[in-house]
């Protein structure tokens, strides 16, 4: 039995991939509505429109039922929910059991990984990160797809591999899990410019230039803070960054074309209607930076763009006028 | 079968010969295994590189003739010679290691420990220590013995113990022997580095401290599994243990941030075999830190420190602590100057680094009580998992690093020489670390004002880190100022060194010995003080 907590689009997708591997799954939400139309209709409208859910989920309001004698615990909550939930689940969760987030941001205030909120917040310690390119609508519709899952422990890996892997989905394994959890919050940062660059139509060559500074700047952040650089050319970095940057669906690349457009960030997020880690992230990775004295200019100017009233054209021809560096690092050779 | 609490030494020695024998015989049968052979191989090998540069004394000669025999028998070797020869390692590696006990020495030694370090202080002869049990008072007024001493008192009466204290100096286990016995504890078992059998006085207590040898040049895996097996059979056999999980003393004078996994998971290890045996025996892990004024090899430990180039191998420096003579001088220094050593006791954890309430039951992050039990589960049972119990002990070691910091108490002599040392690298204001401390020295004196007002800086932030809990106070940096600390600094920093570390001359201090000043302030890196930069390199990777 595995237990999947929220059922927003991401959620709700991960469950029905799991019943569809043969697992009995039990999905938690708040909404007792959104719980009752996935166990009498087998949908959930508002999360993800025209999925027919499978039949091995079960929806159930009460996290205690949810999560007791489940193997593992696929925590799906935006960060901004998230240490509430966690903390809830640290009142029903038993030591042995695995858990694995799928969230994509980092907490507000305290930059904290959710990693280290579950660590906060309950016994679990044999925790998992799942990240990676998934654009849940195109995995609801059955198209193939690849993930990582990063953890310490080898039988949260197995575990997930046996819930998660088939098909049309394959499951990579990693055992960095900081720095999978970094590249998957700081790249909604990079995504909000490339969505900006998009609409702003100033050309692929500065679209690409763009998104790979920001990648740069992601790696150099989160090595310091510890990831294995690789992690960054990974399914977590590159290739999430990829399918960010190059999907008008992707949230945060909409919240990026809608900013290019002068549009005031309240009434993005207002007509949004759902969450976009990268406009918090943005916070974290300003913070971040200057904790822990990385140069981060791209991560910068988006902050700026954000909160402080930066016009996108003025950001750009900041970053195009700053001194030009080194590419990457040098190399240092085994040998 | 049987609980491991009524094993004599005889059983827990035959008991660690038993598993580590059947453990070779599994992992070098089958398809994955290398072979019996390989594995004798590997231990003459690593031996012969070590006995290559081992003095010529009757020690190195026995191993050489046994390791001679061996090579000899191998090529023609049946299975069952190959598999008694593999017994014959294992128990010779344990006879060394378990040598040196000898339980009715050990509580005779437990008894005099204190009156013999309480003499030192008083000035008579190593010679003439052990005839004289006068009173320990003297002792107690420069050994403190704070924090959870009840708590550490409860657990052992619950479980067995691992005493797991911060590590400065060769000092630190006859100081924690005196201090399990101020707590009425019964012995604890204690793995000392070979290096401390050499000094005569230190030989002494040693021998008789239920030390067992620790030889850190052999580089065998096969004698360090057997080493952590020792370790593991005795806390299941009930015996308390005593772990420095830093490894070597701090050497850059730094509280260690990083500590060794191989020993401390020992304690997960025994709780496992005790709960697969059918006892619901628990384990303790309790962290200790050792907090000096001055410290007794301060002065070769930080040139070690600062003329190591990366990762270099465990080398075995002639230090102070090798001389007899200079633990009696160092023991009379502190009593001289009236300083405290502080030992301070902090919360006991589970196996897991939960930590654990005064019943011995462990809390979750939020203090709801768990069943540490349930971290071994694997469809319901038991079970052992090396990747999975590695994790666990990593997040003990965590845990013990936080433990450690929040219990450091902050000294008069570590605050001086971090005042001073932020006041001189903004005057001098050299690129690195290095040339920082070549710049330092009698041509750069500092006006006292300037030191005092920036340890009156330093005290503010000392005593709010220690409200937040960050942090402990030494009574000699509370009700204080500038003045007050610097005078009680220089104290220690004047006069116990070869060399005094600073002087005062006028109304300016002059740095004597820019690395012992770098290694004292070391002891407060770390906190965010001073908004100084981290001064002192950070480990090297593990």
């Amino acid at each position: 039995m595995i237990a999947v907590l929220g059922a927003g689009n991401w959620g709700t997708t991960l469950a029905d991939l799991i019943a569809s591997n043969g697992h009995a799954v039990r999905l938690w939400t708040r909404d007792p509505a959104q719980r009752d139309e996935v166990n009498a209709r087998r949908s959930n409208e508002a999360a993800v429109p025209g999925l027919r859910i499978a039949e091995g989920v079960s929806a159930t309001s009460d996290l205690g039922e949810a999560v007791r004698g489940a193997a593992l615990v696929v925590m799906v909550i935006p960060s901004r929910g998230f240490r509430e939930v966690s903390s809830a689940l640290g009142e029903v969760l038993a030591p042995e059991q695995a858990v694995l987030h799928a969230t994509k941001g980092l907490e507000r205030e305290s930059n904290a990984r959710m990693s280290e909120v579950l660590l906060a917040e309950t016994c679990a310690r044999q925790i998992g990160v799942l990240s990676g390119p998934n654009l849940a609508a195109e995995i609801a519709r059955r198209k193939p797809a690849g993930t990582v899952v990063a953890s310490r422990f080898p039988r949260v890996i197995e575990l997930a591999r046996r819930a998660l892997s088939c098909p049309r989905m394959m499951v990579f394994a990693g055992d960095d899990v900081l720095g999978v959890e970094l590249a998957g919050a700081l790249k909604n940062v990079v995504a909000i410019a490339a969505g900006a660059a998009t609409e702003m139509d100033i050309g692929e060559n500065a679209k690409a230039l763009l998104v790979t500074r920001g990648l740069a700047e992601v790696t150099r952040l989160a090595v310091t803070m510890g990831a294995n650089p690789l992690t960054l050319a990974g399914l977590a970095g590159i290739g999430d960054l990829m399918v960010t940057c190059a999907s008008p669906r992707s949230r945060n690349h909409r919240v990026g074309a809608a900013l290019a457009r002068g549009e005031r960030l309240p009434d993005i997020l207002a007509g949004l209607g759902m969450v976009a880690e990268g406009v918090y992230a943005a916070v974290a990775a300003r913070d971040l930076a200057r904790v822990h004295r990385v140069e981060a200019p791209l991560l910068d100017g988006v902050y700026r763009v954000l909160y402080e009233g930066t016009g996108c054209e003025q950001a750009l021809r900041e970053l195009m006028t700053l001194p030009a560096g080194r590419d990457v690092a040098r190399f240092q050779s085994a040998s | 079968m049987q609980p491991g609490t009524g094993w004599d030494e005889a059983h827990i020695a035959s008991e660690v010969v038993a598993r580590k024998v059947e453990r070779i015989l599994r992992d070098a049968s089958g398809d994955g295994g290398r072979g019996l052979g390989a594995v004798i191989n590997d231990t003459l090998y690593h031996e012969r590189v070590r006995l290559q540069g081992a003095p010529d004394d009757e020690r190195t000669r026995a191993d050489g003739a046994f390791h001679a025999r061996v090579r000899r028998d191998l090529p023609h070797a049946t299975p069952a010679r190959q598999r008694a020869l593999v017994r014959e390692i294992v128990a010779r590696y344990v006879g060394e290691i378990t040598g040196h006990f000898d339980p009715r020495v050990y509580r005779f030694a437990t008894r005099v420990l204190p009156y013999a370090l309480s003499g030192l202080m008083q000035g008579f002869s190593p010679s003439a220590l052990l005839g004289e049990l006068r009173g320990a008072s003297h002792l107690d007024e420069h050994l403190l013995l704070e924090g959870e001493v009840e708590g550490l008192q409860g657990v052992a009466a619950l479980g067995t113990v691992i005493l797991a204290p911060t590590h400065s100096s060769n000092l630190d286990s006859l100081l924690i022997g005196y201090a399990i016995y101020r707590m009425k504890l019964p012995p604890f078992l204690y793995g000392a580095g070979l290096n401390l059998f050499s000094n005569p006085l230190t030989s002494f207590f040693m021998h008789n401290l239920g030390a067992y040898t620790v030889d850190r040049r052999k580089a065998d895996p096969l004698y360090r599994e057997t080493l952590k097996e020792y370790a593991t059979v005795a806390l299941e056999g009930g015996r308390h243990n005593l772990f420095f999980p830093g490894g070597t003393r701090s050497r850059s004078g730094e509280i260690e941030s990083r500590v060794k996994l191989g020993l401390l998971g020992a304690g997960l290890a025994a709780y496992r075999h005790n709960l697969l045996r059918g006892s619901a025996a628990r384990v303790f892990v309790v962290p200790c830190t050792i907090s000096y004024p001055l410290v007794l090899e301060a002065a070769s430990l930080v040139r070690s420190f600062l003329q190591e180039t990366g990762r270099s191998a465990y080398v075995v420096v002639e230090d102070e602590s090798s001389r007899a003579q200079r633990w009696v001088d160092f023991l009379r220094g502190i009593a001289a100057l009236d300083l405290r050593v502080h030992v301070r006791i902090g919360r006991a954890l589970d196996p897991f680094g939960d930590e654990v309430d005064a019943q011995g039951g462990s809390l979750d992050p939020r203090g709801r009580p768990i069943d540490p039990r349930r971290y071994l589960l694997r469809d319901g049972a038991v079970t052992e998992d090396p990747a999975r119990d590695a994790e666990y002990t990593r997040a003990l070691g965590r845990r013990l690093v936080e433990s450690w910091r929040r219990d450091s108490v902050a000294l008069p002599t570590s605050a001086l020489a971090f005042a001073l040392m932020d006041v001189l690298r903004r005057d001098l204001a050299q690129p690195d670390l290095y040339r920082l401390l070549r710049a330092i020295g009698a041509d750069t004196p500092v006006d006292t004002a300037r030191v005092e007002a920036a340890v009156d800086r330093l005290l503010a932030e000392l005593q709010a880190l220690e409200r937040a809990g960050g942090l402990q106070l030494a009574d000699g940096l509370r009700a204080t100022d500038g003045r007050g600390v610097v005078d009680r600094g220089l104290r220690g920093l004047g006069a116990y060194h070869a060399t005094p570390v600073v002087e005062r001359r006028g109304a300016q201090l002059v740095v004597l010995d820019a690395d012992l000043l770098f290694f004292y302030r070391n002891r407060l890196e770390g906190y965010g003080l001073l908004g100084a930069p981290r001064l002192c390199p950070a480990a090297g990777p593990r």
